[in-house]
């Protein structure tokens, strides 16, 4: 049979192991550097390769893009669609150009097969949307975040 | 048989049979570029090199016979590096084109440049360039891709019977082109597509379309004429991008002819009915299938009807037909009809010396095997019905009410009481009897469009209505 001790008068009233659980908190509070940020106002910086929101490179305002739909044979989640043209310019050239955002799963494939060097992902974070957004050509084509 | 041993394995041959021909029986590949097994050997690409026992240098597989205890060895190291060499001058002047070019993928160049050339070039001059001149309605052209192996020359003169193409200027100059830069007259153009092995000639029709890699490939038989050409359709999502042609030594060899190629294009085409539909007054409504097949069934059961069956239909629906017309009453006339002046296989013969037959539809001997009758001038009757694949000519009809059964567009409809939208050559499985009585199956590639039925589910709704009304 085990035998059950009952805790001393001191332990019952819990007031020591009270001001030890305070202290920690006013430890961190006190003494810690802070791990959040205040978000609009203060970005944290994230690396050169890191992989967020998609845009097309465009040189001299021509697109770099040919239309070759590496992207989008390479793509794990098949959100790429790509319909070719040829026009004055330039040989054959993308007529659309369309990311499902809500597929993709930011896995850089696209941007690692492209031989043109078209396709980027940028260091822009901030995608939260509302709706299902299809990225489209002409946003694509918006130099945001270019690196 | 004569044996000789390629890469250690002993292959036996036929005495003629050139080693690049003997070794893919073996399961080895010799790299080619001008050599075509339909085209005749002319050596002056240099990629097929192998290293024959007894011989000095290395040999072009494509040009060498293969002889009795030959001994011959194709991965060598002679070989590799005369075939390294053989690629590095032929992508001197190659353009990086790829990501544009419509042969990307299939490209024999590129396989070949992947297999056996070297990754890095060692030149950095400017590359030669050419303006081109306007190949007509068919197939684009793009002379910095050439690699001058000549088959388009040689498909033009051994195979389309029209010397079109032709070398002109000499040595770093030279220029594949038209004869004074006429458009291509030869009624078998895309071939010149399929037989280039880089992107310098490639079909307007499938320009930018799609990549190759990305079609799916279904096996089938061209519907275009009795002739019953191998081919392959190419398709992605319900469309057909391209046909080719199949190799298929008895009847169409390496090729296919240019209306067999694009036929496909009224199948996928905005005006075709894929709805049943029936006339009111002058315009045209969408109808349900029971009642235009309730009514067809009323009406055939008339006094005086004729079906008409279109040779463009697969044997397994002509019998499909016959048998529905003897279970609703024996007074039905069945005949066929094709293409006008070419009502018998007696009638039918070759149009031109290459492919095309004179009879337009595929199945002329399947409909006379069944015992189908032609019809002579037009269809007069109380009820026409007419079933179609849609490539057979539609006839005069003469009728109180007329039916369409299967595939037609909107400007044909005019004749008809009631359209009922069938299945096209690509939609459904069959077999068709070509002119020499070879019978081919035909494979679905796609999906029906709109509410489109088979004519074997058309009629078996339209019996089993009649049968529900007996036994109720
Ligand atoms: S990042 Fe990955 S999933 Fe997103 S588009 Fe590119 S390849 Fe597709
Ligand atoms: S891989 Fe690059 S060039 Fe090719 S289609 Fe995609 S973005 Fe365009
Ligand atoms: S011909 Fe072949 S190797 Fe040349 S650009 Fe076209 S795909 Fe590439
Ligand atoms: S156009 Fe094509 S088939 Fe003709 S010579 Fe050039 S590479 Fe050969
Ligand atoms: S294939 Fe033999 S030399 Fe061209």
């Amino acid at each position: 049979m085990l035998a059950i001790r009952k805790p001393g008068f001191l332990n019952r009233l819990y007031l020591i192991e009270i001001i030890r659980g305070l202290w920690i908190t006013m430890k961190n509070f006190l003494f810690h550097k802070k791990v959040t940020l205040q978000f609009p106002e203060q970005r944290r910086d994230y690396s050169n390769r890191y992989r967020g929101q998609h845009y097309i490179k465009a040189v001299n305002g021509v697109e770099n893009c040919t239309a070759c739909m590496l992207c989008p044979t390479v793509c794990p989640a098949e959100c790429i669609h790509i319909v070719a043209g040829e026009r004055e310019d330039k040989e054959k050239y993308p007529v659309k150009f369309e990311i499902d955002s809500l597929r993709c799963c930011f896995c850089g494939m696209c941007e690692e097969a492209c031989p043109k060097d078209a396709i980027k992902l940028s260091n822009i974070y901030e995608m939260s949307q509302q709706t299902r957004t299809v990225y489209e050509k002409d946003f694509l084509l918006e130099q945001r975040g270019n690196k | 048989m004569p044996k000789c041993t390629i890469d250690g394995k002993e292959v036996e041959f036929k005495p003629g049979e050139n080693l690049v021909s003997v070794a893919k029986r073996a399961g080895i590949e010799i790299p080619v570029f001008c050599y075509h097994p339909g085209l005749s050997v002319v050596a002056q690409c240099r990629m097929c090199y192998v290293e024959v026992e007894k011989m000095p240098k290395l040999q072009t597989a494509c040009s060498t016979q293969a002889a009795e205890g030959m001994v011959v060895k194709t991965q060598s190291e002679a070989v590799k590096k005369g075939r390294a060499g053989t690629m590095e001058f032929l992508l001197l002047n190659h353009p990086l084109d790829c990501p544009i070019c419509d042969k990307s993928g299939e490209c024999d160049l590129q396989d070949n440049s992947f297999g056996h050339g070297s990754e890095f070039m060692r030149h950095s001059e400017e590359r030669r360039t050419y303006v081109d001149v306007d190949m007509g309605p068919v197939i684009q052209k793009n002379m910095n891709r050439c690699i001058h192996c000549t088959r388009c020359i040689r498909f033009g003169d051994e195979v389309a019977g029209i010397h079109e193409m032709v070398a002109i200027k000499r040595g770093n100059n030279i220029d594949i082109t038209t004869i004074d830069g006429k458009q291509l007259k030869t009624e078998y153009a895309g071939n010149y597509s399929d037989i280039c092995p880089t992107g310098s000639l490639t079909l307007k029709d499938f320009r930018f379309k799609k990549r190759a890699w990305m079609l799916k490939k279904t096996p089938t038989v061209c519907e275009g004429c009795s002739k019953g050409c191998n081919m392959e359709v190419q398709h992605e999502g319900n469309v057909v991008y391209r046909c080719v042609p199949r190799e298929n030594l008895e009847i169409n060899k390496y090729w296919m002819c240019d209306e067999g190629r694009f036929n496909y294009q009224y199948v996928q085409d905005p005006s075709r009915i894929v709805d049943p539909m029936k006339k009111a007054g002058d315009s045209w409504l969408v109808a349900r299938w029971e009642e235009l097949l309730s009514g067809l069934r009323t009406d055939a059961a008339g006094a005086s009807v004729l079906f008409l069956v279109g040779t463009d239909l697969t044997n397994e629906e002509m019998k499909a037909i016959q048998d529905a017309a003897r279970a609703l009453s024996p007074k039905i006339q069945i005949q066929s009809f094709g293409t006008p002046g070419v009502e018998t296989s007696g009638q039918d013969g070759p149009r031109d010396q290459i492919l095309k037959m004179k009879s337009k539809t595929a199945n002329l001997k399947g409909a006379e095997s069944l015992g189908i009758s032609p019809l002579l001038g037009s269809a007069k009757s109380d009820v026409v019905v007419v079933f179609r694949g849609g490539r057979a000519e539609l006839p005069r009809i003469e009728a109180k009410k007329a039916y369409g059964v299967g595939v037609f567009l909107e400007k044909e409809r005019n004749f008809f009481h009631a359209i009922l939208p069938g299945l096209s050559f690509l939609e459904k499985d069959g077999t068709v009897i070509n002119h020499q009585g070879v019978p081919q199956g035909m494979k679905r590639a796609l999906l029906p469009r709109g509410r489109c039925k088979s004519t074997g589910e058309m009629l078996m709704l339209m019996l089993n209505q009649r049968n529900n009304e007996v036994t109720a």
